[in-house]
């Protein structure tokens, strides 16, 4: 209830700042104050509401549906915390927690310059608005109440204490296919249990849980720096509408910069930490599957890198006094970052993702589909139509020829191809909008050549100098780093192989870039550190690529069965599996491989278990990492080795099942006769069935055998068709038949039965590659912020 | 001026020329009717259920993991799926295979599976204690 109330009231302090601002920017002189205090007031009501969700879920409140549809009571301290955003409602409420703090920063540094205020907050908190509307009674409430829409209750987290009570039994119902149990919550149970003093938290003593998918580290700080990351894209939209409220477009390229370039390193490195839990929790041995959810959150990021080279040429070409190069093309690139962010919002939580993406969630309802539409409209529209109003103002500036060799038209160059990679991905991930498809080879064939050119650009961007560069002196400056270049790919190529020409020209073009930066960097240790960020950054991009290259195209796989006891050996490494046992108090099982590698040996164990969740059996990959590969152990299954080895049927009468060839129908039950199971008298019973194949037709009839209540099941063996037909257990009133189908004779002598885990395990080189290049990447950003923050003062 | 515009015009047709060629060959359809499915002679993303009555068969020697899908008629398919069962088989009711019919059964290559919207309504028949 509070909660809902303090959302509410931060719901209408965000409107009142918003007003006030906008007023404030029209020139009305008092309004300044009023909008900041609204502001600060929704800030702290958005945190103070923030705390009410974690202490809900701390306290195991199950009164709140949210609470209890991710938590659950065996949850560790941090994996609770966590469970905040495991839903909508949550990572709707992390968003606007974040974006309120970042407002808070915002609206510090707008204050500090001109009269910067009250346009760029006007525009923010529209934007928080929106998101105070999205977690508000009418949609996505993290403080709803959890029988405000019925919901059906596992009668396993209910207190056993209280399930005689007589009102209930109205309220239980059962699955027809799983036999569960629930009590249906609904307003009128929750009223009886009022009356009968009764609180809805003692009634309801435990949640549904968290995906154990989810219990990972990895997993409790991707959904954060990512969040952080998409509020931060809201700065450049607001500086954009700003400059464009204002109609000067000279000063918010300098004052919007460090939040560009710190917006694009923290989403980047929220990417792909996804990427990472991907790695070392899924199993299936990558980071990055195209996946459209991936791709959406990748797409705005792109055109934020796209938007950091155009405020840079026009940053530079400002020093002669106006506005500079590429003003549209930067409003039009930092307005899309921030529309395209509401995009990927779009695509991954209106459910239209249903069917193409792991990551796409339960579809949130009609009501809720048309708000997100409406969201992202209002911003295209907004944005957009400032766009157009203000064209011809912009159309007024005199666009200079450039020449062929400058930094300038390299930049630009630079942009369109990475708008082009942009397109690329939204175009592949929208297919699934008109129920259209593409295949991993659509996004990895269009990119590589994006890759290379990418590659050259970067370097002959540096190479080139402002304005204009002579030829000569250009050649002269790319020796070095053209020489080295050659030479590297000469050796990467001869060492590893590599006969693919497309490959060999990417890690040509790659590390012409890293030699390039490279170059500069080291020149610019001994000077001014500050300046590093962009060379420190695109190095990081290099060895990225280097690692997937290594990674992706290079890695191989073998499936593995593991005797116990017995050593197998692939890639030169010599496993054993050794046995398994329990962790995390019995929930989890490690399965105990040693290894032995020239000497050097070590125990590698990867887990399974059924999780208790989903009943599923969930596994976890074990990797042995190191600089130049990884070893990646995917567990894929266990066989104690005294199982059965049929093929377990369920059939009813008419229906048939396929087994090694035969077409094995249930004709009709053979009844019991029911006089002598009266009288106690012997009886049997059994599924009279048709086996054929290829003409050839075997009428048989397993049989359960009963005399005196002692039960003894006779097995069907057909040998002209080396089967055998046993009964595992039959329903007299369904007539439903449990039956397991295997050969009579096993091709092979049956050997004792042996236990055998089966892997696959792959070898995965330079992966490490993959994150330390991100790494070196985001830091170069930041070393960028500091260096920008200090021009965007002067 | 204008040769720059043109230089860039063209690249941007050839690149969008390029785009929609291999959106075209690398494009897959999504089908829920399996009769169309079994008629089809391309990959298709077909989206069914889980028909659980039919219980699924792993062949270790052949590492291949196989079930029976079923489309909104009734229509039933067989799978097989070159490929360990994904993790949350068992709780999934909605399936998504990407793959090609052929010889009487559906070659995945590709298997999504999704967990059911948790008992809203409908899908819970109601019996009491």
């Amino acid at each position: 209830m509070i909660g809902s109330i303090v959302l509410s009231l931060a719901l209408l302090s965000s409107l009142i700042a918003m007003v006030m601002f906008f007023l404030n920017y029209r020139g009305y002189k008092n309004t300044l104050n009023y909008g900041r205090i609204a502001y600060h007031a929704m800030a702290m009501l958005v945190i103070v509401g923030a705390a009410l969700l974690w202490h809900a879920i701390l306290t195991h409140s199950y009164e709140y549906k949210y609470v209890y549809d991710y938590s659950s009571n065996d949850l560790s301290l941090g994996f609770l915390l966590s469970t905040f955003w495991g839903g909508q409602e949550g990572s709707f409420m992390l968003w606007l927690l974040l974006s309120s703090i970042i407002g808070i920063v915002l609206q510090s540094y707008s204050s500090k310059r001109g009269d910067l205020e009250p346009r760029v907050m006007a525009v923010f908190t529209l934007a928080t608005t929106f998101l105070l509307v999205m977690v508000s009674p009418m949609f996505k409430n993290p403080f709803a109440f959890i029988w405000a829409d019925p919901t059906f209750v596992d009668i396993k987290n209910v207190n056993s204490a209280m399930l005689s009570l007589p009102f209930l039994q109205n309220f239980i119902y059962s699955d027809g296919q799983t036999k569960q149990q629930f009590v249906k919550m609904t307003a009128d149970l929750h009223a009886s249990l009022a009356s009968a003093g009764i609180s809805v938290n003692q009634f309801i003593v435990n949640g549904k849980g968290l995906n154990p998918q989810l219990l990972n580290f990895w997993m409790q700080i991707h959904p954060p720096i990512l969040f952080t990351g998409f509020s931060m894209s809201t700065v450049p939209f607001a500086f954009a509408m700003a400059a464009m409220m204002k109609n000067d477009y000279r000063d918010w390229v300098k004052q919007s910069f460090p939040w560009v370039l710190a917006g694009a390193g923290i989403l980047g490195l929220g990417i792909m930490l996804g990427g990472y839990w991907a790695y070392e929790m899924l199993g299936w041995g990558g980071y990055w599957a195209w996946d459209p959810v991936e791709n959406s959150s990748l797409i705005p990021w792109i055109i934020g890198v796209a938007s950091v080279h155009t405020l840079l040429v026009q940053r530079k070409s400002q020093s002669k006094g106006g506005v500079g190069k590429f003003a549209k093309t930067n409003l039009i690139l930092c307005l899309l970052t921030y529309i395209l962010v509401l995009y990927a919002t779009f695509l991954t939580r209106s459910g239209v993702l249903g069917d193409a993406s792991v990551h796409s969630f339960v579809d949130p309802g009609m009501l809720v589909y048309l708000f997100l539409v409406i969201f992202i409209s209002a911003f295209i529209l907004l944005g957009f139509g400032m766009l157009i109003y203000r064209w011809k103002d912009l159309s007024k500036n005199i666009e200079t020829e450039e020449s062929l060799l400058s930094r300038e038209l390299a930049l630009f160059t630079a942009a369109v191809v990475l708008c082009a990679s942009a397109i690329i991905v939204f175009v592949g991930t929208s297919a699934p909008l008109v129920s259209h498809a593409v295949e991993t080879t659509f996004y990895n064939e269009m990119q590589l050549p994006i890759v290379i050119i990418i590659g050259l650009l970067n370097g002959l961007s540096l190479l080139l100098k402002w304005k204009h560069s002579k030829g000569k002196d250009l050649l002269k400056k790319s020796v070095l780093p053209i020489s080295a270049t050659l030479l590297f790919t000469i050796i990467v190529s001869v060492f590893a192989g590599i006969t693919n020409l497309m490959v060999i020209l990417m890690i040509l073009a790659i590390s012409f870039s890293l030699f390039v930066n490279l170059e500069i960097a080291v020149k610019i240790i001994r000077g001014n550190m500050k300046m590093l960020g962009a060379y420190v950054a695109h190095i990081g991009i290099a060895v990225l690529v280097l690692g997937i290259i290594g990674s992706a195209i290079y890695s191989q796989e073998q499936d593995i069965d593991l005797i116990k006891g017995q050593t197998k050996e692939a890639f030169g490494y010599k496993m054993t599996f050794t046995g398994w046992s329990p962790i995390e108090n019995g929930k989890k099982y490690e399965f105990n491989i040693h290894m032995n590698k020239g000497g050097d040996e070590y125990f590698i164990n990867p887990v399974m278990y059924i999780a208790s969740y989903n009943n599923s059996l969930m596994r976890e990959p074990a990797i042995k990492v190191g600089l130049t590969k990884d070893l990646y152990i995917s567990p894929v299954g266990y066989d104690e080795g005294n199982g059965e080895t049929g093929k377990p049927v369920s059939l009813a009468v008419g229906q048939n099942i396929e087994y090694e060839g035969y077409q094995i129908q249930y004709e009709s039950f053979d009844r019991p006769d029911v006089t002598k199971m009266t009288s106690g008298g012997d009886i049997e019973m059994g599924p009279k069935l048709v086996v054929s194949k290829d003409g050839k037709t075997y009428n048989v009839e397993p049989k359960i055998k009963g005399s005196m209540g002692n039960f003894t099941y006779v097995p069907a063996e057909i040998k002209g068709a080396n089967l055998k037909i046993e009964i595992k257990k039959i329903d007299p009133t369904s007539e439903k038949a449990d039956l397991v189908v295997s050969k009579l004779v096993e091709d092979t002598p049956k050997a004792p039965p042996k236990e055998v885990l089966s892997i696959q395990a792959s070898i995965k080189p330079f992966i490490s590659l993959v994150w330390i290049g991100v790494l070196i990447m985001v830091l170069g950003f930041f070393v960028s912020v500091g260096r920008r923050l200090k021009e965007s003062l002067i | 001026m204008k040769s720059k515009y043109l230089f860039g015009g063209t690249i941007i047709v050839i690149f969008l020329g390029l785009m929609a060629y291999l959106f075209t060959q690398s494009n897959i359809q999504y089908e829920s009717n399996f009769q169309k499915v079994m008629t089809k002679d391309r990959t298709v993303k077909a989206t069914g259920s889980w028909v659980k009555d039919k219980n699924y068969e792993i062949n270790k020697e052949k590492r291949t993991f196989s079930f029976y899908l079923q489309d909104e008629n009734g229509t039933e398919m067989k799978v097989i799926y070159n490929g360990t069962i994904p993790n949350n088989f068992e709780s999934a009711r909605s399936v998504v295979v990407t793959g090609k019919y052929e010889n009487g059964y559906f070659h995945a290559k590709d298997i999504l599976t999704k967990c059911p919207s948790k008992y809203e309504g409908e899908n819970v028949k109601t019996s009491s204690l």
